[in-house]
């Protein structure tokens, strides 16, 4: 097999290694399904700099490397407790390297309600497979990106999270993703499905990080695809503190039913290059999406979020707020997309991005990008790029705090206005800890 | 405790203080009065150490027996200089609790106490916000965010209540205070009065000087002293306006 764009050409050979290394696997129904999207994947290309969606984000620069599929990896007890979030009692999913470690889970004490299933077997169930089939269709915004296609082609570990109708679960899920540093590098493509099922409620975590904070090359490809049935609720938090060397790409579509309320708490702190596409499609009335996230970036990190919400049924509400801070060289993306359909009157829609540039060589590229085809609507956005206000920082100087503690006091206020938004208090606290850490420019799992 | 020699300083081009000369002895309750533009409020801040302001290469200002333009803002808040602000800034994200309790340790700390344990500082900010009279829930919001002009006026004397400084620099902190608000100022203000502490208080009207009795009282004008008295010398003002003041320093100038 071969393409046009030399890149898309060796994830076609390494495809082989990979569905050699499958074993029996290879005769599942699923396979079949992975064997479609590599050859979808053959006639995509990767986006360039003059594709309008990644005119910002340089994507040449994550997929040149010489990928290997994932080793498995070693991570020690110690690095394994240090990401534990502090007085949370969320149930743990480990993944190293992008594949799940049962013995670091809590697997056997799975909440009542969430059944787990492995994508080889829920690809049998007839019920399951239209659902997995429609969620992973290619033809949402950024469904048609080869990173969709890519994921698809070579996941491994894909789950399908089901959570029964009228379920509350009683605890969290968290995701646990570690990264090592291995030889060569290498990507990993985790993948998970949620089907929620009418009038409940879940919430779920997913943590970044690496072993090797300054050296771990790798790319995470990553995939998460949200079915949201009837008044139901689910919050999504991601907090992203990849190796200061690894990529991260991250699809995630939420697809809601009437009365659902979807919100999303995002944090990005690491990694050298990271591109969110963030979308919700409304299915049904009264659909409420919430995209809350900060951003931290410093030396040559960047960070591009890129949100859409559609707007394509009467009565629908979303809000976004996003603010960030760069310094050094520092670079950031937001781009926030909102499409209000014909048909979809009385929608509310709110949006507002801003950030601090603390140096002369940060960029922050804004853009609100509102479509807008019904006419008895409220929608507003606003984007700002701004510095420390000075006047602030003399104010704490007077009272005897040093520049320093009086600008990360400043900043940390900043971007507190989105950690607010947070409702549960250990993962506040969390994400103001890994903030604190970030000013601090502290590495953790490493030195353990 | 504070010695200044011919200060002079400019904001830009424009210069303010041109040679002004003050002794504050411990203890003393300075008032500076004069016009509008008279150069009271730069006065305030370069004490503080504002920034923006470029004081002149002869002017000396001794504080404590050091050289004070030596250090910056945050140092001489440390060394025990507060500035009550004229419009203090809104914060936030900040809540007023935790800053609070930033500056109160940071201060101790300089001083080489031990931190204060939470249920200590949290008693100690319940005792003297009671002091300013402001409700327990402001400690609980971001610092003066959404607050009235009064209220920012009295968090300003909350904090010069708990960092207890040795000298403090109120900038116009009664303009625009109703009376109670003005009686919490002068009720902090004469609570702190010590050997050991002193006051400049900026003010342009002398209502408040009927509360704090100065031991001195200047008058400002075209960045200088024009006028030095005593608590009537305020009244005078008060009845007589500026402009005599005015016309007998274009006389002797």
């Amino acid at each position: 097999m071969t393409s046009t764009d030399k890149n898309i050409s060796k994830f076609l050979t390494l495809f082989h290694a990979f569905e050699n290394a499958l074993n029996g696997e290879k005769d599942h129904p699923y396979h079949e399904w992975r064997r479609s999207a590599i050859d979808r994947l053959q006639n995509l290309s990767f986006p360039r700099r003059k594709d309008e969606e990644w005119k910002y984000t340089p994507v040449t620069r994550i997929v040149t490397p010489n990928y290997s599929v994932p080793p498995r990896g070693t991570v020690s007890q110690k690095q394994l407790d240090a990401t534990r979030i502090p007085d949370f009692d969320g149930v743990r999913l480990v993944f190293v390297n992008g594949q799940l470690r049962k013995e670091f889970s809590d697997w056997e004490n799975l909440p009542e309600g969430l059944t787990v299933t492995n994508m080889d077997e829920a690809f049998q169930h007839s019920k399951y497979r239209q659902s997995i089939e429609k969620l992973l269709a290619d033809n949402t915004e950024y469904g048609k990106d080869p990173f969709v296609t890519l994921n698809t082609a070579f996941s491994v570990e894909s789950r399908l999270f089901h959570v029964s109708k009228n379920t509350q679960l009683d605890r969290a899920i968290h995701f646990v993703y570690i990264n090592t540093e291995e030889d060569q590098p290498y990507f990993a493509n985790p993948q998970k499905l949620f089907l929620i099922e009418e009038g409940a409620e879940a919430s779920f975590v997913e943590s970044f990080q690496s072993t090797a904070p300054n050296r771990a090359e790798y790319f995470n490809n990553i995939v998460n695809r949200f079915q949201l049935g009837a008044n139901t609720k689910v919050h999504h938090y991601k907090m992203q503190n990849e190796s200061r060397t690894g990529f991260q790409i991250n699809n995630t579509e939420i697809f809601q039913d009437r009365d659902s309320i979807y919100s999303n708490y995002t944090a990005d702190l690491g990694g050298r290059m990271v591109r969110n596409n963030l979308s919700a499609y409304h299915k049904g009335e009264n659909a409420t999406t919430n995209l809350y996230g900060g951003f931290m970036g410093r030396d040559e990190q960047h960070f591009d979020s890129h949100t859409l919400v559609d707007h394509a049924i009467p009565h629908c509400q979303s809000n976004e707020l996003y603010k960030g801070i760069l310094t050094d060289s520092a670079r950031g993306v937001f781009n926030g997309k909102v499409v209000v359909h014909k048909d979809a009157q009385k929608t509310n829609a709110f949006q507002q991005n801003s950030s601090l540039l603390l140096s002369d060589k940060a960029v922050m590229d804004a853009k609100p990008q509102l479509e807008i085809f019904a006419d008895d609507v409220k929608c507003s956005h606003g984007a700002t790029i701004g510095q420390l206000d000075e006047d602030l920082v003399f104010y704490l100087r007077s009272r005897g705090l040093t520049d320093q503690k009086a600008r990360e006091t400043l900043q940390n206020a900043f971007l507190l206005e989105v950690m607010e938004l947070i409702p549960v208090p250990a993962l506040k606290q969390y994400m103001a800890d890994l903030i604190t850490q970030k000013f601090e420019d502290a590495t953790t799992l490493e030195a353990l | 405790m504070l010695n200044i020699q011919n200060l002079s300083a400019s904001i830009g081009d424009t210069k303010i203080l041109r040679g002004l000369n003050l002794d504050i002895q411990p203890g003393e309750v300075h008032a500076i009065m004069g016009p509008n533009g008279s150069g009271k409020s730069t006065l305030a801040n370069v004490l503080a150490g504002r920034e923006e302001y470029i004081v002149s290469d002869d002017s000396k200002i001794s504080f404590l027996g050091e050289d004070l333009l030596e250090f910056d803002v945050d140092e001489r808040a440390r060394k025990g200089i507060f500035l009550a602000f004229q419009y203090p800034v809104e914060i936030p994200g900040v809540t007023t609790a935790t800053f609070l309790k930033e500056i109160i340790n940071t201060v101790r700390e300089e001083q080489g106490r031990e931190k204060l344990s939470p249920p200590n500082m949290l008693k100690l900010m319940r005792e003297k916000i009671k002091l300013v009279d402001l409700p327990q829930e402001f400690l609980k919001r971001s610092l003066n965010e959404g607050f009235s002009g009064g209220e920012k006026k009295r968090n300003e004397m909350l904090q010069l209540a708990l960092l207890e400084p040795k000298l403090a620099i109120l900038d116009e902190t009664d303009s625009g205070l109703d009376i109670d608000a003005m009686k919490v100022v002068a009720n902090v203000v004469n609570d702190l009065r010590r050997k050991d502490r002193s006051f400049i208080i900026v003010t342009h009207y002398q209502r408040l000087l009927d509360y704090i009795i100065p031991d001195k009282v200047h008058v400002l004008h075209q960045g200088r002293i024009v006028k030095t008295g005593d608590k009537n010398l305020a009244h005078e003002l008060e009845e007589k306006g500026y402009d005599w003041l005015k016309q007998e320093t274009a006389a002797t100038s």
